[in-house]
């Protein structure tokens, strides 16, 4: 298991778009995904999950995946909010 | 308006909303199903659960179908694009989960299972403080209803809705396409402003629709016959013959010339002596792109960009480029206006606090001002644009009162422009700055602001509100919202003259233009630019093609000299007789 912290960068948070690309790059891989934010966890590949998120420009939270990808998956995702699901 | 007349119980009626997709549809109501409340938790017996999960796989994979079949059909990138989301929600892992425990552990039939867990979602979105979140819900609710009623075996009754009229509350994109496929003639809608999804492809599926009536009280159903027509706003049930007479010469009418206006499209923009004028198209919409050129548009004189911001929701640089680039493309050559975001904190702020007086309040250049980072966004998008197309663009600022205001835009645009060419982003390149005139301080000093612009361009729906102090979305009022107020056209003339003084070009970008008989005053007043609504355009140039100069610039010497508004609605009848 492998965990990261990442902050939101995009202006308006992780609205629909974004959480769309999360989830079909999550899908891709076999490990499981999953999303804390304030002590709140949601499957990170449960678009209605992360939809009821609606994290915000600015909000911190824990990235965990855990399976046999696991490095590849995290280093996917990690890229999608690093370049703020490229919008920059 | 006698109920003898008529075949059915019930008395016509009339009930006004506003237009949103162009066109005259009649037919038999049909009320869209939502089957939300009718779900009751029923339970199953144990041995009963294995085939109620057969059920819910098998719902799930009819929709999917449905949904594949759709995004198949359908040639528009942005459709796909919200089936593709819709198909992730319908996949969703936790949600297939959560239906599957309620089947097995709970022992709530599928049906049941399926509406409880999706409502659990819902609830949450509804609540969710940021406003793309709750917009979602419709979506969410549209899945669990298509999901129940596959699992009720209930077929959506599409073969027995050709020809009817739509009555919904609101609709998803997705059954928006749905109900496409049937020949529906037309939709009226309680919520959903003039940018929701539903309406942008009622447009784009050429389907008429009216938004903003609360029809439930009307009892549709209790009707034979409804027709709705998309360019008046109007709803009209069971309708008696000389009404229906009337709708039906309105609609023969207005289909007719548009197709007799849209062979004019293509011709020079000249009056029958030969003088010439300009049309450009005023534009908000990626889907209204290609009407630039079949509508003989020369150029985008109003590029609208509330929508576009408002819809990604990041207001980041790279998707603002793209949109401005494919509006040039389209544009092939000719200039393009963008105007900067032009709507209130309440469009863009969720935690906006409701001002009294919104038309009076934090809205256009004034935002723009305290949201610096929105603004320089937005111009350095535009900058790096107009690098690419040299000449072609052109910024302008909505809402100025003040000339500091001016001042201070100016100085935003060349810092950013600064900032990029020392970043060797681009090479300098010159951007006409121009600023709306719509609030009545400006037209009284429009020469001091004529020196300090590169053009003006007229927003007559403010002007007229402004100055006439109507808010035109006020039923009680409304009658009071006159163009042809003489005030109306002594501003514009007074806004003409400054900027004469100056030696800036003047164009008219409001509704006014799209009327033939505003716009030939306005060309007889020396205003050669005009700008408006795509659809509008081959008709006024019809207009004004067939019209010559000097009878132009007597109808406004005519209207600007006159002393009232009932001389100013004659002069324009009368003109519009002649030309008949």
């Amino acid at each position: 298991m492998i965990t990261r912290k990442v902050t939101i960068q995009n202006e308006a948070g992780l609205h629909a778009r974004p959480s769309s690309e999360l989830v079909k790059t999550a899908t891709m891989f076999e490990s499981d995904f999953f999303i804390e934010m304030y002590g709140y966890r949601v499957n990170g590949k449960s678009i209605l999950g992360i939809m009821t998120l609606a994290a915000e420009k600015g909000a911190e939270m824990e990235l965990i995946v855990d399976g046999p990808d696991e490095e590849d998956a995290m280093e996917a995702i990690s890229k999608l909010f690093n370049e703020s699901f490229g919008n920059e | 308006m006698s109920d003898k007349t008529d075949l059915t119980h019930e008395k016509s009626k009339i009930v006004n909303g506003m237009p949103a997709s162009p066109g005259i549809g009649a037919g038999k109501p049909w009320i869209f199903p939502r089957k939300g409340a009718s779900v009751q938790p029923e339970k199953i017996s144990d041995n009963q659960t294995e085939s109620e999960i057969t059920h819910f796989n098998q719902a799930v994979e009819k929709i999917e179908n449905q949904f594949r079949q759709m995004a198949d059909e359908a040639d528009d990138t942005e459709i796909k694009k919200i089936i593709e989301s819709q198909l992730l929600v319908l996949h969703d892992p936790e949600l297939h989960k959560s239906v599957i425990r309620k089947i097995k552990k709970e022992h709530f039939t599928a049906v049941f299972s399926i509406f409880d867990a999706l409502n659990e979602y819902i609830t949450m979105l509804e609540s969710a403080d940021a406003v793309w979140a709750r917009e979602r819900t419709i979506d969410i609710v549209s899945i669990r209803d298509q999901l129940v009623m596959a699992v009720q075996q209930k077929e959506q009754e599409e073969f027995q809705l050709d020809g009817s009229v739509v009555f919904a509350a609101e609709l998803s994109p997705t059954e928006m396409i749905s109900l496409s496929r049937s020949k529906i003639s037309g939709i009226v809608l309680h919520k959903g402003g003039l940018t929701s999804h539903a309406v942008i492809l009622a447009q784009s599926l050429g389907i008429p629709c009216v938004v903003g009536v609360n029809w439930s009280k009307l009892n549709p159903n209790q009707h034979e016959h409804v027709i709705l027509d998309g360019d008046q706003g109007e709803v009209v049930f069971s309708p008696d013959s000389a009404m229906q007479k009337k709708i039906d010469e309105r609609g023969i009418r207005q289909e007719k010339v548009r197709k007799e206006a849209l062979k004019w499209a293509g011709l020079p923009s000249e009056t029958k002596c030969g003088h010439k004028f300009t049309i450009r198209a005023n534009v908000e919409f990626e889907n209204e792109l290609p009407r630039i050129k079949t509508h003989g548009a020369d150029g985008v004189g109003l590029l609208r960009t509330e929508t576009l911001l408002l819809r990604a929701k990041d207001f980041d640089v790279k998707e603002q480029i793209a949109f401005y680039k494919k509006v040039l493309a389209s544009a092939d050559n000719k200039p393009v206006i963008i105007r900067l975001f032009d709507a209130g904190g309440d469009k863009l702020l969720d935690n906006y606090e409701t001002e009294a007086n919104p038309f009076l309040g934090w809205r256009g250049v004034r935002m723009l001002l305290d949201e610096q980072k929105l603004l320089e966004q937005q111009v350095e998008a535009i900058v790096r644009v107009s690098a690419d197309y040299k000449g072609e663009v052109k910024i302008m600022v909505p809402m100025i009162s003040t000339l500091t205001e001016v001042d201070r835009m100016k100085d935003v645009v060349e810092s950013v422009k600064e900032k990029l060419i020392k970043d060797g982003v681009i090479t300098d390149v010159h951007i006409p700055f121009g600023i709306m005139v719509e609030v009545p301080a400006v037209a009284m000093m429009a020469n001091e602001f004529a020196k300090k612009v590169d053009f003006f361009s007229i927003g007559t729906n403010d002007l007229t509100q402004y100055t006439l102090a109507v808010d035109r979305g006020n039923e009680k009022i409304s009658k009071l919202f006159r163009p042809s107020h003489p005030a109306i056209w002594r501003m514009i003339k007074l806004i003409k003259e400054g900027a004469d003084s100056a030696s800036i070009p003047v164009s008219v970008c409001g509704e006014m233009a799209s009327v033939s008989e505003y716009a030939a005053c306005f060309i007889g007043m020396g205003i050669n630019e005009l700008s408006m609504t795509t659809n509008q355009i081959p008709m006024v140039k019809m207009a004004l093609r067939k019209s010559e100069l000097k009878n132009l610039e007597k109808l406004a010497e005519d209207v600007c000299s006159s002393g009232s508004v009932k001389e100013t609605e004659e002069i324009f009848s009368n003109w519009k007789k002649q030309r008949v």
